[in-house]
Formats: structure tokens, sequence, C-alpha cells
């Protein structure tokens, strides 16, 4: 094109410079959007508040979460909920880690097992806990059936305080194990085979191997992988409300189950937001532990590539 | 280090099929279920070997449910297309606003973009209740209680945050040099943007848009908090299924079934997007 | 066909200012070179002429009309990069293409002209191929077709010869000149090769830390370079330095080199006394045969050859690491003792503080020296 004498000096419709504002403006909206009812939640915490007693509310500043300290209910939830997300997380890693072991190599029948492997993780954890439900159903389930054939003939799952728990953890392992096989993987997939090659010359064992490359490589997926899982077992509701309700009784009220049960069947709104309130302190400290760490996976990744 | 020995390759097929039979015998299990009428789940012992029926999931289509008792009428069907209407609204609607935003992340490093993205990323592990309940009071009083609008929007908490991670990262993968080359042969940036970017981006979109789409469809807090009964995807509607009288275990175990098909489908179809997006959206985000 | 003008153009990014208030001008059909090391804005400066990089001051004029705030897309030059930045999912032939399809050719003409460039550029039986299937050579050819292709008034070339191979290289440096002037091109040239600088540039602007050290013609910028560091840019290999404290004699001042008074005509007397460093290019250092007046006694201590030469490398009696650069197939010691003179006049003395340039060569030829 020869030189045009009528070069257009239109700046567009949107100038320069507005325009990563304009584009980045949804967005926003949906910062916003969270952070008003956050907001509001905060506020609720520091309030005695029953939807059913709407003229007693007030401000009672810190004395829910005070309260909490003196409240057996309280602890019990805690209690739970740590208890559910070391559980998980724990046997998640394991098995994940074995299973990931086992997959290492690249052939046909290991790819095609971890497509397989995908499909628990694309279950939704509430379809799950009724899968289970129903496998686990006293009268014709198939699992109680399994368990009558060796000699277990009472085993009540979920329906008893003390089995409850394991149940849902045996759901929890069921959805969630596949999502640590894949990170790890993707990681023993993507280790440099330099270190093994030297290392099968000197003649160290495999186990060996294992425990003193393998493992130290792996370790910020390993870490990624458990943050990450942390963050969601702390706060786990659907599996377990799908299943008992946060029952029997109150074995499995997690933080989130209990906030639900405040809120809707107690129309306890102040206690509720407290509640969540030290759920979300929990899971910022760790969230904040594990965007570093990630970002730190990141910049690695990068300057590798 | 190829040198294991018989007892090795035993031991793995051992454990191979043991994690096989661990992982996907529940579904099996389900779907055996969907064809089987009551009389033959509640059979026990349990078989495998039965004569299987269609009965159950006509009942989900028609709508009727003939007992011994009465007739029930089941809508199911509803959940279904609750479900389909708010995952592919949610995904459409994060994909819309969340792709342009994620370019301007990626390309524009503006005051606030970082602060933006680093409170979208830290929502993302928040516990959604403690948005949800006073959502739900709000919603009441700005009328977007039980409304597809209200949920299509409040599923953009799932999805935009998803769409921004993944994204974000695809488009910084692009050499700008590509881009500035396009736009100094004489294309507008709205051009590069559609013809260069995109296309580019392409893998990284369609992993996010899948991912997204499978969270909107599984996700059963949301929709338990925020929908009424006409409104409740199939997450919800299933466990209401349970809980309603007269229930037939193989018509759970049909609706079961049909609510995780599609997305058991798409990982089956998708999966090299999945497993990108799952494992790089966590650690190269 | 153009006059291209910078003002004080500047661009910052956080606290850096990668370029800083320059000032340059090219007239048209005229090539300039842009030199200097790597971080020394040269690409950055690319970015603002093209437009796709906004100046925090300064403006770019174009024919003299203002362009600062023109977009990229309506400025109507042409830029090869120097990583290609092909459109990897394009090919070849649309790639090249893609101004054409900006200003919306018609079909017929598109392809005739994408067909000529290619010829010219030899890609032509490569124009149905994706860019993954093209060598780096011909990954180069293309993004230099899609430079070209529009026939832009102005050229940008940033380092394009950069990611080719070295006979490729070679092969090209011979080519480019003949592509660029037979049309009438105003050509901006980026490159840290400082042969290539002088080959290709009717003149040269060096550019250190984002601002324009020096300008000239490169015989200026080779035999008069305005500092140190440009000096030792400017030649391969590098300038041999000497620390030298000048004596003034009356009129007369002069350095000495290992014993050796070297005299520095037309140096001003007010040098004596100042730290300086005594530059000389191994070309015009040479070896005699004997204890020549006035040659300075040395060790060699290894030769190699390269290219079209033979390196010699020695010391001086005092320890000093000296040079010597001859043409191939000449011959010279390659051990022991040996004694060389330098070039009457062929001294550059620099101010030892700040590298500036006091005294240079005047009133010689050196043209034959010049690789």
């Amino acid at each position: 094109m020869p030189a045009n004498k009528a070069l257009k000096r239109r700046r567009g419709l949107i100038s320069r410079k507005a325009l990563p504002y304009v584009l980045s403006l949804p967005a926003l909206i949906v910062c916003i959007g969270i952070l008003i009812p956050f907001f509001t939640a905060v506020f609720y915490s520091l309030q005695r508040y029953r939807l059913s007693q709407p003229w007693a509310r007030k401000m009672n500043w810190g004395e829910n979460y005070l309260n909490f300290l003196s409240d057996p209910g309280f602890w019990s939830t805690l209690k739970v909920s740590l208890s559910y997300a070391v559980l998980t997380v724990g046997l998640e890693l394991l098995f994940g880690l074995g299973i990931a072991l086992l997959l290492r190599k690249r052939n046909r029948v290991n790819n095609f097992v971890s497509i397989l492997l995908l499909l628990p993780l694309m279950t939704a954890p509430a379809l799950a806990a009724l899968m289970f439900k129903l496998m686990t159903n006293p009268g014709f389930g198939i699992l109680s059936y399994f368990l009558t054939l060796i000699g277990i003939d009472d085993f009540r799952w979920g329906a008893s305080p003390s089995s409850a728990l394991f149940t849902v953890v045996l759901v929890d392992i069921w959805v969630y194990t596949p999502f640590i096989m894949i990170l790890l993987l993707a990681g023993l997939r993507s280790l440099p085979t330099q270190p093994f090659e030297a290392a099968a010359l000197d003649g160290v064992p495999r186990i060996q191997q294992f425990f003193r490359i393998t493992l130290p490589m792996l370790t910020p997926y390993i870490l990624t992988a458990t943050l990450f899982r942390l963050l969601e077992s702390i706060q786990q509701f659907d599996i377990i409300y799908a299943m008992t309700q946060g029952g029997p009784g109150d074995t499995l009220t997690v933080f989130q189950v209990e906030a639900y049960l405040n809120f809707f069947q107690s129309t306890n709104v102040g206690r509720s937001a407290a509640l969540l309130m030290i759920l979300w302190a929990i899971t910022f400290v760790i969230s904040n532990i594990f965007i570093k760490n990630w970002l730190r996976l990141r910049e690695r990744a990068r300057g590798e590539a | 280090m190829e040198h294991s020995s018989i007892l090795e390759k035993v031991l793995r097929g051992i454990a191979l099929c043991l994690v096989i039979t661990f992982f996907m015998f529940p579904i099996l299990w389900i779907v055996l279920m969907s064809f089987q009428t009551n009389e033959t789940i509640l059979r026990v012992p349990p078989s495998f070997i039965f004569e299987p029926t269609l009965a159950n999931y006509k009942a989900m289509f028609t709508g009727k449910l003939e007992t011994s008792a009465a007739s029930l009428e089941i809508h199911f069907l509803r959940n279904l297309g609750n479900s389909v209407l708010l995952s592919v609204g949610a995904v459409s609607l994060s994909l819309l606003l969340g792709v342009p935003a994620a370019y301007a992340f990626a390309r524009h490093k503006f005051k606030g973009s970082e602060d933006i993205a680093f409170t979208l990323l830290s929502f993302r592990f928040a516990p959604p209740l403690l948005v949800l309940l006073p959502l739900s009071l709000y919603f009441q009083k700005i009328g977007l209680a039980d409304t597809y609008i209200g949920l299509i929007w409040v599923y953009q908490l799932i999805c935009l945050p998803l769409i921004l991670w993944i994204v974000r990262g695809y488009f910084e993968d692009i050499s700008p040099d590509i881009e500035y080359a396009y736009r100094i042969a004489g294309h507008s940036w709205f051009s590069t943007f559609r013809k260069i970017a995109l296309p580019l981006a392409g893998p990284g979109i369609a992993a996010a848009g899948l991912l997204a789409f499978i969270f909107a469809w599984n996700n059963f807090i949301f929709a338990l908090v925020l929908a009424s009964a006409d409104k409740q995807p199939v997450t919800v509607g299933a466990l209401a299924f349970v809980t309603a009288s007269g229930i037939q275990y193989g018509q759970i175990a049909a609706a079961v079934v049909m609510s995780i098909a599609p997305t058991l489908a798409l990982a089956l179809y998708a999966q090299k997007y999945l497993v990108e997006g799952l494992s790089l959206g966590a650690v190269k985000g | 066909m153009s006059h291209l003008q910078l003002k004080s153009l500047t661009k910052k990014y956080k606290k850096d200012t990668v370029v800083d208030a320059v000032n340059l001008s090219v007239n048209e059909a005229e090539t300039l070179v842009l030199f200097g090391p790597s971080g020394a804005g040269k690409t950055v400066l690319l970015r603002l002429i093209a437009g796709v990089v906004e100046p925090d001051a300064g403006t770019v004029e174009i024919d003299q009309e203002d362009m600062t705030e023109v977009e990229a897309e309506h400025r109507g030059l042409g830029m090869a990069f120097q990583n290609f930045a092909l459109f990897p999912h394009m090919s070849a032939f649309e790639n090249i293409a893609s101004p054409l399809r900006a200003a919306k050719l018609n079909k017929n003409d598109l392809k005739e002209r994408v067909g000529d460039v290619a010829r010219l550029l030899k890609i032509e039986h490569v124009l149905s191929h994706m860019p993954r299937a093209l060598s780096n050579g011909q990954k180069q050819r293309t993004a230099l077709a899609r430079a070209l292709v529009g026939e832009p008034p102005i050229l940008l070339l940033d380092d394009p010869l950069r990611n080719v191979d070295a006979k490729l290289r070679f092969e090209m440096r011979l080519e480019l000149p003949s592509l660029l002037r037979g049309r009438g091109t105003t050509v901006i040239y980026v490159t840290q090769d400082y042969k290539e600088a002088m080959a290709l540039g009717d003149h040269i602007a060096v550019l250190v830390d984002g601002r324009v050290v020096q300008h000239g013609s490169p015989e200026d910028i080779y035999l008069r370079p305005a500092n140190l560091e440009i000096a030792r840019l400017f030649g391969d290999p590098v300038i041999n330095r000497f620390e030298v404290n000048p004596v003034a004699e009356g009129e007369n001042v002069s350095v000495a080199l290992s014993g050796i008074e070297l005299p520095l005509h037309g140096a001003e007397p007010s040098l004596s006394g100042t730290a300086c460093v005594l530059g000389i290019r191994p070309e015009y250092v040479s070896f005699v045969p004997e204890n020549v007046p006035g040659s300075i006694p040395v060790n060699v201590e290894a030769e190699t050859p390269i290219n079209e030469k033979i390196i010699t490398l020695a010391k001086t009696t005092g320890g000093r690491e000296l040079l010597v650069s001859r043409p191939a197939r000449t011959n010279g010691p390659d051990s022991g003792n040996a004694f060389v003179t330098i070039k009457p006049g062929s001294g550059l003395l620099f101010k030892q503080s700040s590298g500036e340039l006091l005294h240079g060569i005047v009133n010689t030829q050196v043209t034959e020296a010049v690789a």
C-alpha cells in the first residue's frame, strides 16, 4: 500500500487506555458481588439475630464467638471437621500416590485406566453420596451384603454414630482420590530421567530411589494437592449433607453443615454467620499458604519452559 | 530400570484390578440397579444376573410412576432441564465475561488487576455458604430469589474464577510479537483478539469451559440454598426423590444414572482437555 | 518515500527508563541501523515507532505528520521480528497475505503480489506449508515477505538474522541490501552485530541504556567512536586497551607503552596528567621482522585463525596483553619473542573515568582495515 496521505487518526470506539478496564468490568462486578454478602456476613456474625425473632435482633459484638469457647457443640463441630479433613486428605494422598506410581509408565493399559479413573471425579459428590447410600442400605445394599459374606452382620454404615464418619470418608475417598492421582501423575511424568538413570547405574535399590529422589522432587506437587484438598475437605458439605444431613444426631455436623442447619432449621443467623467466619479464617490462612506455594511452582514451570 | 520380576508384574496386575474394581464398581452397580425392578433389587442375595427392565427409565420420561398402591407424578425431567439450562447458561455467561477479562489481565498489567485476580482467587477457596446465606436474604429483597437469572448469576461465583484462572495463562503464553505482527499488518485490536488470540488460546478456553460446565452441573449447595422445587437441578432433585413418599429404588437409580451420564460422557469424550485443565490449571494457572 | 522523525521519545517500565528522550531522523530511502548491546532499548524503540506500544513522552512523526496518537494498524509500516512471529495457525501464504487482506485487496491481485514477493525471497515452494513445517531460514524469509508485501514506505527490521544459522546469515546479509535498496524503502534495522551494521547502514545510531550515544556514518563510528564502550562493541577482535598517562613536553604529548614513547600528534597538552585509556585496534598492530626503532618487544602466547584473519595473543614485557590481527595466509611469528609496531595515528585516547573519546584518529585512511 503506497503511503496513504489520508491516514486515519481515529482512536477507535474505546480509547486504548480505557480498554483493559472495560474488558475486566464484569470480573470487577463479580468481585463486588462477592464482597457485599461477605461483609454482610461479617456484620451478622456480630449480632444476635434469629429470623424467627426479628424483634430481638441486636448487636452483641463478639459474644457469638465467645460463646463458642464454652459451647460443646462448637468443639464437636471443630473436632469432626478436622478429623474429616485429616482422614480424607491423608488417605487420599496415600492412595493417590500409590496409584500414580502404579500408572507411571505411559502405555495403553495405564492410559486407559487413567481415563477410567476420571469418572468418579466427574460425579457430583452429592450424587456419589446417594449412590453409596443405596449401596449401604441395610436391606438390599450390595456393600452390606458383602459384609455379611465375611461375617459382619450388623454394620450400619451411615446410620450408626460409630461408623458414620467412616462411611462419608469412604465416599470422599472414592470421589477425590483420582484428583490427587492426576496431579501426582502429571508431576511424576514431568520429573527428569537423569537422576534415576544415574541412580540405577549406581545400583541404588528402587525403594531408596523412591524415598531419596522421587519423593523430594514430587514435594511441590504433593504440597499443592494437599493444600487444595485440605481447603475443600474442611468445608465439605455435599457428601455429608446428602448422606446423613449431619446425623445421626450431631456426629457429622461439620462447619458448613452446622451453619446450614443453624440457618435453615434453627433460623439462627448470628451463630451461623459466626461459625462461617471462623471457617473462613481457617481457609484464608491455608489458601494464602497455598497461593504462595502455587505461584512458586508456576514460576518454576515457566522458567523451565 | 526394566527388571521387574514376574512376582512384581503379578502384584501390579492385582493392584490394578483392585483399583479399577473399587472405582468402577459403584457406577456399574447403579447402572445395573437402574434396569432392575423393585423386586429384583430387594431380593437377597443381590443378583448380577436378572431380567432387565426399562420401566424405570420409562417412568422418568413419561413422568408417571405406576405402583401397586397409586400413580405418582415424577418431575425428574424438569430437574434435568433445569440442570441443562443452569449449566449451559452459567458457562456461556462466564465465557462471555471471563475470556475478554482474562485477555485484559494477560495483556495489560494495569493497576488493580492483580488485586482483582487475587480477590477472585482467594474467594474460590472460601466457604460458599458464607456468601450464599446472606445472598439468599438479599435475593428475597430484590426479587431475584428462585429465578433462573439469579441462579445463573450466582453460578458465576464458581465459573468465572475458573475461567479467568485457566484462560489467562493460555493468553499469556501467546508471544506478544505475534499479536504485534498482526496489528502492524493493519488489523484492529478486536480483529487481533478474534483472529489470533482466541484461536491460539482455543484449547485452554475449551478446557476451562468444560471444567466450568462440569462444576456447575455437579453443584449442589448453591441450588439447595437458592432454588425452589421447580427450579432445582438434578443434584438436589435426585436427593429430594429419596425423601419423597413411595420411593422406588429402581427409579432412584435411574435418576442417578441420568444425572451423572452427561458429565461422565463429557469426561470420556474430552478427557484430554480435562486432564490438561485440571493439572495445568492447578500447576500452571 | 518517507521521512521519519523521533522527538524526545521516552518509555518507562515501572521505574526503568527503557527509552530515554531519543531524537532521531531518517531520510527517505535511507537505512538507519540501530546498534547496541542487548537491553539497550532497540526493540522497544521499534515498537514505539510501529505504534504497538505507547510512549510516555515524545512524538513519532512520519512525513512531518504527528503519528503518536495513530493506532498501529493505521500507520502503514512493515515489520519483521527476531523470533519471526509468524501466525502458527495460518499457512505461509496466509501469513504473507495478512497485510493485503487487511487492506481488503481483491483475490487475484492478492495472489499475484504474494507470489511475487515469495519468488523474490525464494520461498514459493513452501507457501502452502504451516510455520511449524518450515526451517528457520524459511520462517525468516516468510517473515520478511510479510513485511515487504504491502510495499510499506517504512520497514522496521528487528535483528531478523539473529536466529538464523551462520551460513544462511551470511547469504542473507548479501541479499538484503539489494532487496532493500531496490525498493526505495526507508529502513530501520536493529542489530547487535557490528559487521551487519556497517554493511547495511547508511548511518548508524548507537543505543546504550535507552539513549543515543552516537549517531553517524559507519566510518565515523568505527574511526571515531564516542566512547570506549562503542569502540569495544564496534570491532572484532575487540580493541586493545592500555591504561596510560599522557605526558606533555611543550606542545608535544606522548604516552609510554612498554617503555616506548608514542607521540600523539595534535593532542592537547592539557591532557597531561589525566588518567587515560589508549585504544589500539588489533589490525593496526603489526609484527616487524626485527627490533626496528619504536617497536615494542612482546612474547607470543597463542595464535588462532578466525575467518579471514589470524589473531595472535601476545604479552608485552610489562605483562600487558595485546591482540594482533593480520590477514590469513600471511606470515608471522607463532611463538617466542617478537616485535610489533603500531600504525601511526591509529590510537584512540579515552578518558579513563568517563570513557569518552579525547583524541582519535585524524586524517588517516583506514578503509582497507575495515572488516
